[in-house]
């Protein structure tokens, strides 16, 4: 569990993250076993089932507190499954993660949304999973409907919205959990023209508030324009690691 | 959480919370019937068959869904970092309460029956809670091993079977041959269901005996399923 991982003492006061030599695997089964029986026959078989699947190896570098680091990379890098380790979900099969502070990871927005439930019940069941008190979603809850400009239908059922509004209310659900520590893979695809850029400037806003975010995005210009630092990965395998600019185009270069 | 799945369950529902008071209650009056009619003699039976029924109830549902509690949610085990032990925990929770409803119809089966209520039903939230502790314990093992295991439903189902015959639900214990008694009297859930029975029926305080094999053996249930469940969760994201 890393975001309950203690601090060691190696680990710099300003840095933010620091991933140290992660590897993950998935295994690739040649024939799925998922009962009991199918166990039971394959243990007398005795032969390996599966083949691994290196997606991360030896993956490591250092965020600092305040930083805005990109992650790019083709498909099949290895980025999700990253942000995936980071946010908690997945668990590296060897190295460490250090990280100091609160993480938000916005993997994927309106997780755990019930359908059925209208968008103010929704509000509070978000909140908690998404780790905020009831009485913080008590005071911020207006402030959540008026970001997400959807005050109208607080009490409509969460299956009639349209899926623009399911994001909305998502996304502004998400920003008021006060992370010290922001994870963002691609969410920001999402909604219309005036929609995202109201996004980008609350991003904006958070990372001049000296908040740290890493970045997931094939969006080149916008991690040119919001990070100073990144990373290329390429294959499981760090490629490079440093400025922007170069970094860019040293993935121009690769897949050109 | 809990109040949400809550929600969910009952809000398609035109009679919402009502059905689950109903579902036991209409339960109860076709057994009631049945059992009148087999044991003519002795009413106090059916109140021992509804209290064992009750009993039984909670323990085969709440392990039976607390089973999938992991394997249904999967947006939570892929998409997002909670601690996963809050899937089996809000399962047992609302089982728990759907069963302490379930008892709230049983009490004024007792008046009719002329048995009332007995002082010693203070000692209902105590047993509840032994009860829920070896629920959860079930609800983590299984659930964990369910992710791996998808025909473990099947075999759960089974077990379930046999337990409900192997526990005193539908008969009195002194039916039991002397010599198997006290094979018979390991069974918690038996111990449990004996529990319940002095509290309701008979006013009696169960013993200290009972208290402790309940309290042991839920105990240790936590403790092994918190064990196998944070070692089985590391590739949930993976499998489910």
């Amino acid at each position: 569990m890393p975001l309950l991982m203690k601090e060691k003492p190696r680990m710099a006061m300003d840095d933010a993250i620091v991933v140290d030599s992660i590897s993950k695997y998935y295994r690739i089964p040649f024939e799925k076993k998922r009962t009991v029986y199918e166990n039971l026959v394959g243990m007398f078989g005795g032969n390996k089932s599966y083949e691994e699947f290196w997606a991360l190896k030896d993956v490591g570098f250092t965020v600092k507190h305040g930083e805005t680091f990109g992650v790019i990379g083709p498909n099949g890098s290895g980025k999700s499954t990253l942000l995936k380790i980071l946010a908690g979900v997945l668990y590296q099969d060897s190295g460490s993660i250090r990280v100091n502070g609160k993480i938000a990871p916005f993997l994927e927005l309106g997780v755990g949304f019930q359908q059925q439930l209208t968008a103010r019940e929704n509000i509070y069941l978000y909140g908690a999973i998404m780790g905020l008190a009831k009485r913080d979603v008590n005071r911020k809850y207006d402030e959540i409907l008026e970001f997400a400009e959807l005050k109208r239908f607080e009490d409509m059922k969460l299956k009639n919205f349209s899926s623009g509004m399911y994001v909305r209310l998502a996304f502004s659900i998400a920003i008021q959990t006060d992370p010290d520590i922001l994870l963002l893979d691609e969410v920001l695809s999402v909604g219309d023209e005036h929609f995202q850029k109201k996004c980008m400037d609350k991003i904006d806003e958070i990372r001049k508030n000296g908040k740290t975010i890493i970045f997931v995005s094939h969006a080149l210009p916008s991690v040119k324009s919001l990070c100073r630092k990144s990373l290329l990965l390429s294959g499981g395998k760090v490629v490079a690691i440093g400025d922007t600019e170069k970094v860019i185009d040293i993935y121009h270069s690769m897949s050109g | 959480m809990v109040i949400s799945d809550l929600k969910v369950k009952y809000a398609n529902s035109i009679l919402g919370f009502a059905w689950s008071m109903l579902n036991p209650l209409l339960m109860m009056i076709v057994l009631y019937f049945v059992f009148s009619n087999f044991y003519k003699e002795q009413t106090n039976l059916v109140i021992y068959i509804l209290t064992g029924l009750l009993v039984w109830r909670f323990f085969s549902i709440g392990t039976s869904t607390g089973l999938g509690s992991v394997v249904g949610k999967p947006s939570l085990v892929t998409k997002i970092y909670i601690p996963r032990e809050i899937l089996p925990l809000s399962n047992t929770l609302s089982a728990l309460i759907s069963s302490m409803l379930e008892f709230c119809v049983l009490v004024p089966l007792l008046f009719v029956f002329g048995v009332g209520l007995h002082p010693t039903v203070v000692l209902f939230p105590v047993l509840l809670t032994l009860f829920f502790l070896i629920v959860y314990g079930f609800g983590l093992i299984l659930s964990s091993l369910f992710v791996y295991f998808r025909d473990l439903n099947n075999i759960w189902d089974v077990v379930m079977q046999v337990g409900f015959f192997a526990c005193p639900v539908m008969y009195p214990l002194t039916q039991i041959p002397g010599k198997y008694l006290y094979f018979y009297e390991l069974n918690p859930i038996t111990r449990l269901m004996g529990m319940y029975r002095d509290i309701f029926i008979t006013g009696t305080i169960p013993g200290v005996m009972d208290f402790a094999i309940v309290l042991v053996f839920g105990i240790v249930l936590v403790i092994v399923g918190s064990v196998i469940f944070k070692k089985l969760q590391r590739r949930f994201a993976e499998e489910v």
